[in-house]
């Protein structure tokens, strides 16, 4: 019986202390001011992609061509103003935050789940393996990421599904690189060897004791990847084989609106401001982290 | 001899590099009963840890490589076994105390997890009961058992330890091997360290080798002694013979390099020189230019190996012709 309880307040002991591990990341990340306003700026962004329905109203705001309402200016009834088809450009960029995030966020989960295991596994076990598998990736490192993308999406049609595998596949050498560098500086410490000692087996040995152990650097890269895997969804959609018009996608507006820039730069600037402020905040959140995750800095 | 626990034969194990073979254990013969404690002794880079991690089967391969000899343990050939069976007898049946408490635990787990976690794989247990037993375990090695949610960097270097020793016999194994178990600590936290696990040896009856290059650790805890010179026993015998009636010089040296408390005029007399180079071992007996006793012989010829009673012998050419062969302490 006290046995029982004692168990369960172990228990809960294990869980707090566990919770202050991630307490600690974030007592260091609230000291740097920059990395706060990235997270804010990236909050707002993923409160306007979870409540755009609220906001806007998809179709009759969006996507609606209004010809009587073209071309106007910022004004109370259209924030943003509107563009070449009456659109209103706020609504626009509000659903358009949901592609660029929710697109950006699946890429980098394909490309660290991949990566991450071809990684792992080149990393751990080293050898001719690792000469494998690193070699392959690295004559996919050798194509241009954005170039790569482009040659995936113009095979497989354009689409926002292919649009993710894209990017995603793209961006699999580099996770793989940087898992295999955190797994090659972990796997060597002595208590890699003490698991192996109490019998461990190699799965148990990589999902316990290496990953964890080299989260850091990982966490830091898929925060910056997802900020250039937004600006890379943004250039195929602004070069015609990202999200096809008329879904509301940043890139995709820069490239309709780029014929009135001259008299209508609003209809360009708002949409590129998106992009601006999205990835610089995301960038300085992978900045902040790094740096609360650096143990020398504790 | 059925209560031969560990019975190691002619190991010989190499690091092959591509600056050439270092011959890092030359032909060990040890054994361990069950229940007693083998001092494992000798200097830097002696081969007493690649021959602890022989018996682990640890070895890392490449470059590491068992070139010849037999490991058994209670008759099982420890070197034909394939990984996964080897992974069942690793931390079950034989155990190891790694030298560092500092770096052998994983920083980002909780000491009760990773003692846990060695239950959870050699026993069907759940979680919580796996749990339990890992709070037993460390109260046993005299830590609250509450400090179960601690991660290792809240304890301090003697604690790790007992974590370290915790998790190594959680699973009742019947040999402990521990390399240099005291060497990461403070003189104090080193005694009661060595008590625990003296204590904890009788109360398991377990075999333990322990891997040192401190006499005084090996007059506390160890049954038999066998020294270690350049991948070879060059002197084995009980703690007694070993100590009373020493026999290679290579011991005599050892002792000789222990400051005497009685006596504080006296100077120390370290053995002179470097040990051979593993890369490059003389043709001779490999102590041979470190020898205040040298004779021509020495150099050309491996020493044979010579017996003084059933347990005591030693591998040195001074005693072939004159049994009875005295060393004179080092004096000149």
């Amino acid at each position: 019986m006290s046995n029982k309880s004692e168990v369960i307040a172990t228990e809960n002991l294990i869980k707090t202390k566990k919770r202050s591990q991630g307490a600690d990341v974030w007592r260091r990340l609230k000291k740097s001011p920059t990395a706060m306003i990235g997270l804010g700026i990236i909050i707002l962004f993923l409160f306007m992609a979870v409540f755009a329905p609220m906001i806007a109203d998809y179709d009759d705001e969006a996507i609606k061509m209004n010809i009587k309402e073209r071309l106007q200016p910022p004004s109370s009834t259209h924030v943003f103003g509107t563009d070449e088809f009456g659109r209103d450009i706020f609504a626009r960029i509000v659903w358009g935050t949901r592609i660029s995030l929710f697109v950006g966020l699946i890429s980098v989960s394909i490309a660290l789940s991949i990566g991450g295991f071809l990684g792992a596994i080149a990393g751990y076990y080293g050898g001719r393996l690792d000469n494998a598998i690193m070699r392959v990736l690295d004559v996919l490192l050798a194509i241009p990421t954005i170039l790569l993308a482009i040659t995936i999406v113009a095979a497989l049609g354009a689409s926002v599904l292919n649009l993710m595998i894209a990017v995603g596949v793209s961006n699999i050498p580099g996770f793989a690189r940087v898992v295999r560098a955190a797994v090659l500086s972990v796997k060597d410490e002595e208590f890699i060897e003490a698991a192996r000692a109490i019998g461990a087996n190699d799965f148990i040995i990589i999902t316990r004791h290496v990953l964890p152990n080299s989260m850091a650097p990982i966490i830091v890269f898929a925060t910056l990847k997802v900020a250039s895997s937004i600006m890379g969804i943004s250039s195929l959609s602004f070069i015609g084989l990202g999200v096809q018009p008329p879904t509301p996608e940043w890139g995709g507006m820069l490239a309709s609106g780029r014929a009135y820039i001259r008299d209508y730069m609003y209809i360009v600037m708002f949409p590129g401001l998106a992009i601006v402020f999205a990835v610089l905040s995301l960038n300085l959140i992978g900045d902040g982290l790094r740096d609360a995750l650096d143990p020398k800095l504790k | 001899m059925s209560d031969k626990l560990l019975k190691i034969e002619d190991l010989v194990v190499h690091y092959i590099t591509d600056d050439g073979v270092v011959e890092a254990v030359n032909g060990v013969n040890i054994g361990v009963d069950r229940g007693k404690t083998l001092g494992l002794v000798g200097e830097t880079g002696a081969g007493k840890t690649t021959t602890a991690l022989s018996i682990m089967r640890l070895i890392p391969h490449p470059p590491g490589k068992i070139v010849s000899g037999s490991i058994e343990l209670e008759g099982t050939d420890l070197l034909s076994l394939k990984e996964s069976r080897l992974e069942k007898i690793r931390g079950d049946v034989v155990s190891m105390i790694f030298q560092d408490p500092m770096t052998a635990l994983n920083p980002v787990i909780t000491v009760g997890d990773q003692i846990a976690e060695a239950i959870m794989i050699h026993q069907k247990v759940g979680q919580s009961k796996a749990a339990q037993k890992a709070r037993e375990m460390l109260e046993i090695v005299g830590i609250p058992g509450n400090r179960a949610g601690e991660y290792p960097h809240q304890f301090s270097g003697g604690m790790k330890q007992r974590v370290v020793i915790a998790i190594a016999l959680s699973c009742n194994p019947k040999l402990l091997i521990a390399d240099e178990p005291t060497t990461a600590l403070d003189v104090t936290i080193q005694a009661q360290v060595l008590e625990l696990m003296k204590n904890l040896k009788d109360k398991f009856q377990m075999g333990m080798v322990l891997i040192t290059h401190d006499l005084g650790v090996v007059a506390e805890v160890c049954d038999d002694v066998a020294i270690m010179y350049a991948g070879r026993i060059v002197e084995q015998g009980t703690l007694e013979e070993v100590f009373n009636t020493v026999k290679h010089p290579y011991t005599e040296g050892l002792f000789n390099s222990i400051p005497n408390i009685d006596d504080r005029r006296d100077k120390l007399k370290p053995i002179r020189g470097l040990m051979s180079d593993p890369y490059n071992l003389p043709k001779g007996c490999s102590f041979y230019d470190r020898c205040d006793y040298a004779m021509p012989v020495c150099e050309t010829q491996k020493p044979p190996k010579i017996h003084f009673g059933e347990t005591h012998f030693v591998e040195c050419h001074l005693y072939q012709e004159q049994q009875d062969f005295k060393l004179n302490g080092g004096k000149e």
